[in-house]
């Protein structure tokens, strides 16, 4: 409240324009001042106090030596490749049905947001205990109906866990680039469609000649941020199965948290930096996607 | 006829896509109003549905509830504070690079993007070495700043867009009647830029609210935490309250979804304008 | 009164003078973390000696409690950070990070406050706060023994009955007693249609339970881990050999069926919690907590009469604590002891006080209302605290086995011979080369092999 008083007192009669400029010039950096505080203090040390701890070799050989590492890579990979394209491919598919101009449809997609718009933990820990071998809802019920002793292991079987936690990232992060993806359909031309229809395009052409062009920048862009947002998705593995059964489905993610668990926080961080060869690509690749799209 | 075939192909999705979007919501619902009997027996819908656990959540009567009510502060308390904290920082921001034209602004802006192209649990553990560094550790204060910082860049993003769309002759105007910047922001940015300002607000306070892994990792103590972490403790409670879990969990998950009804209109066209455009 | 003004116009002129609040440095205050205790009769005993402490010294106590999990995540994380608590108190500092912290030097050393009252103590478990500093090179108390846990067998006496079967029908002998459980016992319940396992046996990489049960399976077997001085042995042949019949035993009874399968994601409680649930009837549990819920049921004011009266007959009736039964040779079982250490954080801001309030804790006035506090969970450390009657007086059905347990004898971890094996237990080898047996179906022999190169790598 003190800057009121200082900004009454600067302009001058005589050099008002000059006078305007330099009080712009520092009201524009006083208010760019939280922010550059909070990035700095919250962002720019962390990473840099991140990469300095980095710096000791010995903790990547320990690294390297630990059996279940290399298995996390790989589980990171296909986590990235799997769950991102299975989501857009299911997304693309889904803004189609939501553009259809139903007022039912309108109500089908206020639920279809939900679970996006609630937070993760109920939903996640609502799918361990519903796929809890024992006592979950699915495995009762299978036995129930149909007598089955041995349910799925949904959590407990290597393979299931790790799909069930592709399964839950899907769930939770669909509605949102779904959403990306009606609103960047509904910025095409109608008249387009119409054009072609008359002209006997087929819907497979109209998506193929219409749709497709218009979209495939935005299905681009937004593929390489949900990678890196995926990346850092430590919910869907972490609160669904711990990373288990036996520390087998692990990703960057909740490893680096494990690390520091066991005490053994340069470890974590370490874990972070050999995943940078992962991650720089596509951060280059976005840097240069959105400086375009910014001309 | 071919109406008709539309309609019923559309259908055939909107089933599915229900069944899935629903099927856990259901089963959290279901399991609030079950008994431990009816739950651990997986039944779909319980034998007798009670209200009781509601009862025993609001009267704090499980030992792993006994800070309920206070968790439940904690993150209204995070979440607003948040909100509001980004809103202030981002609006200045925003007003500061799009209006003020400052120096530097376009290229702040960038580097502040750039925060999202670290993996969040990745930027959580440097985070929390530092946090130690600072002291801040197992504080809200650490959370918050966290939070806020997560939420800046993007707010400053969606606020820079919505006020570039603003006239530029407003300002020309108000300029050559002598107005100085912080009359300019008063009188002219904040009263246009409220609708935008809103829908950031209530992102932050939202992102804030659902957040679970840098609460987790910057809080510990029981009476500091807030609700998302307390259903976390539930997992070393002994005797499976799950149904108590799910209960603590819907009365969690209502906030969000209600302010997130509430505004949908604004919050979808607001927060996936940019998107489109770039 | 006088002095109380005086106490209070002095701390404002020394607010005054360094230009602060005067609340802030009024009140001093010690910084304590404990583990959330499973019952609230802990916590309650715990807040009592908070309260008295705090009373008797002026000192402000800021104690929080943390999930078993949390609470030495939290630690680990401070200490690196260099910013712990004053005292702290996890109950698996002992597993995981006494003997690390200690020879890293993040320990206070405590001799002064444990020499007095050192014949107290049970020798056995005074001797695993004995540890070496690496910084000194010497070795010295680091750490209070503040209660100590053994390894039970629990199991539903009505459900046993229910599928036909008397208590004396348990054999005593090795894999008599598996077959009995997994074959006989769970047989006669699927014969009945019951979706029911008979053995509760974790497997999850996160549980303390999981190597402190694969560990019991390690002991019995006679496979020796490390020397007195912390040397590795388990690679000399014999040691070897039981190993294998170790890692064999123990995922036999997964792969036989016997335990539920969720069992490879079991944190700490679960096992109890499928307890609880009757989906498994017997169950191995390194406390008698199991027992010790329906004890705190049958006393909570919470629940109906009849909740109260069920959790009784439980307790009294339904529920039994047993020994494990003789180890394969035949010979007694011997039973590995966990004691529980608080420490004092070199780094901590007021150790001074921190010490104080321990050495206060330690007192048996205090210490054991919060040993027993947790209904028989954990066991007392001291020799006067094992011989109260809440132990010995044999009216209680389990506290009078763990008695017996305790006076047949007990063992110390590895750990506490060489520090390195907190980070081979954190890692849970044990149970990664159970599952790398029962996931990847490699042999018991190179699930072991491997398991032995992990150690010297890690603990070597």
């Amino acid at each position: 409240m003190t800057a009121t008083t200082m900004a009454t007192s600067s302009p001058a009669p005589s050099d008002a324009t000059s006078g305007q400029a330099r009080d712009r010039a520092f009201w524009g950096v006083l208010m760019l001042a939280p922010y550059i505080l909070v990035f700095a203090v919250m962002v720019v040390y962390p990473v840099v106090y991140g990469l300095w701890i980095g710096l000791n070799f010995q903790s990547y050989k320990a690294l390297f030596a630990d059996p279940i590492f290399f298995r996390t890579v790989i589980n990171t990979i296909i986590f990235l490749f799997v769950a991102v394209n299975l989501k857009f491919l299911i997304a693309l598919f889904l803004s189609g049905f939501f553009v259809a101009q139903r007022a039912w449809v309108r109500i089908v997609l206020v639920l279809f947001i939900l679970p996006w718009a609630v937070p993760s933990i109920p939903t996640i820990l609502s799918f361990r205990v519903m796929l809890n071998p024992e006592n979950g809802m699915i495995n009762q019920q299978l036995f129930q109906l149909f007598g089955i002793m041995e349910g799925p292991g949904w959590l407990t079987d290597p393979t299931l866990a790790f799909a069930s936690s592709i399964v839950v990232h899907i769930w939770k992060s669909l509605p949102f680039w779904t959403l990306i993806l009606v609103t960047g359909r509904l910025a095409i031309a109608q008249d387009l469609y119409e054009a072609a229809s008359v002209d006997g395009a087929n819907k497979w052409q109209q998506f193929r000649f219409i749709t497709w062009p218009s979209l495939a920048t935005l299905y681009v862009t937004s593929t390489l941020l949900s990678m890196i947002w995926t990346l850092g998705d430590f919910n869907s593995v972490y609160l669904l199965t711990g990373g288990g059964p036996g520390d087998l489905n692990h990703v960057l993610a909740t490893l680096g948290i494990r690390y520091m668990r066991n005490n053994n926080l340069d470890l974590g961080v370490a874990s972070i930096i050999v995943a940078m060869p992962l991650i720089l690509p596509m951060v280059w690749f976005m840097v240069k996607r959105l400086s375009k799209g910014a001309e | 006829m071919k109406r008709l075939l539309d309609e019923g192909k559309l259908i055939l999705i909107a089933i599915p896509v229900l069944i899935w979007t629903m099927l856990p919501i259901y089963h959290l619902f279901v399991l609030s109003i079950s008994n431990q009997e009816s739950m651990l027996a997986g039944k779909l819908w319980p034998d007798q549905p009670t209200l009781q656990n509601f009862q025993i959540v609001f009267k704090q009567q499980h030992y792993y509830l006994t800070n309920f009510w206070l968790q439940l502060f904690n993150s209204f308390l995070i979440a607003i504070t948040t909100g509001l904290l980004t809103l202030f920082i981002a609006t200045c921001a925003a007003f500061a690079i799009s209006r003020l034209k400052a120096p530097g602004g376009r290229s702040i802006m960038n580097f502040a993007l750039a925060t999202y192209l670290i993996p969040a649990a990745f930027l959580a553990i440097p985070m929390y070495k530092a946090m130690g560094t600072f002291g801040l550790l197992n504080t809200r204060t650490a959370l918050i700043l966290a939070m806020v910082a997560l939420a800046s860049p993007y707010a400053i993003w969606v606020l820079k867009q919505a006020s570039d769309k603003l006239p530029k002759e407003l300002d020309e105007a108000a300029i050559m009647d002598g107005a100085t910047s912080l009359q300019l922001f008063r009188m002219v940015y904040l009263p246009l830029m409220k609708p935008s300002m809103v829908v950031i607000g209530i992102y932050a306070l939202l992102l804030a609210w659902n957040e679970y892994l840098y609460a987790f990792l910057l809080l510990s103590s029981e009476k500091e935490l807030p609700l998302a972490v307390g259903l976390g403790l539930f997992l070393s409670a002994d005797d499976a309250p799950w149904n108590l879990l799910m209960t603590a969990g819907l009365i969690y998950a209502i906030p969000p979804a209600v302010i997130y009804y509430g505004f949908r209109n604004n919050m979808v066209s607001g927060l996936t304008s940019g998107a489109v455009k770039s | 009164m006088k002095s109380m003004r005086n106490l209070v116009s002095g701390a404002a002129l020394a607010a005054l003078a360094v230009g602060w609040s005067g609340a802030a440095l009024s009140q001093e205050t010690v910084t304590v973390w404990f583990t959330k205790g499973f019952y609230k009769g802990e916590d309650d005993a715990l807040l009592s000696v908070v309260d008295k402490f705090q009373k008797a010294t002026g000192v402000k106590v800021d104690l929080s409690l943390y999930a078993t999990e949390d609470c030495v995540t939290k630690s680990v994380g401070a200490v690196q950070a260099g910013t712990p608590p004053d005292v702290g108190f996890c109950t698996t500092y002992d597993f995981r990070t006494t003997g690390q912290w200690a020879f890293e030097g993040k320990l206070e050393d405590v001799t002064d406050v444990i020499e007095p009252m050192k014949g107290e103590f049970q020798p056995q478990a005074l001797a695993t706060t004995f540890l070496m500093n690496g910084k000194t090179n010497k070795k010295a108390y680091y750490a209070f023994p503040v209660e100590q846990q053994m390894m039970h067998i629990t199991y539903w006496k009505d459900m046993l009955e229910e599928f036909g079967f008397k208590e004396s029908d348990i054999p005593k002998t090795w894999n008599g007693y598996w077959d009995f459980w997994c074959d006989k016992v769970q047989g006669a319940a699927r014969a009945k249609g019951k979706r029911i396992y008979a053995v509760g046996h974790p497997l999850g990489v996160a549980a303390s339970d999981t190597f402190y049960s694969f560990l019991t399976f390690a002991n019995a077997y006679d496979a020796k881990i490390v020397d007195e001085n912390g040397k590795i042995v388990l690679d000399e042949p014999k040691n070897r050999a039981a190993m294998i019949e170790a890692v064999k035993s123990y995922a036999n009874i997964m792969q036989r069926g016997c335990t539920p399968p969720s069992s490879v994601n079991w944190l700490d409680p679960d096992n109890n919690v499928a307890f609880h649930n009757r989906t498994t009837i017997a169950t191995h549990n390194a406390t008698i907590s199991i027992a010790g819920k329906h004890m705190d049921d049958m006393n909570n004011p919470a629940l109906t009469q009849e909740q109260r009266d069920a959790a009784k007959k439980n307790y009294y009736d339904n529920i039994r604590t047993a020994e494990f039964p003789k180890k394969p040779d035949g010979s007694n079982m011997t039973n590995l002891a966990a004691v529980k250490t608080a420490v004092v954080f070199a780094d901590g801001k007021n150790k001074k006080r921190g010490k104080e309030f321990m050495a206060f804790l330690m007192k048996d006035e205090n210490l054991r209302p919060f040993v027993e506090g947790s209904a028989g969970r954990w066991v007392s450390t001291t020799l006067a605290g094992i011989e109260a009657p809440f132990w010995s007086d044999g009216k209680d059905p389990h506290r009078a086995v763990v008695y017996k347990q305790y006076k047949d004898g007990t063992v110390p971890f590895q750990f506490v011979y060489n520090y390195k094996f907190t980070a081979v237990n954190a890692e849970n080898v044990w149970a990664k080369a159970v599952n790398r047996v029962l996931v990847d179906k490699v042999s018991p022999e190179q699930a072991t092999d491997e398991m032995i190169a992990r150690i010297k790598q890690i603990a070597g």
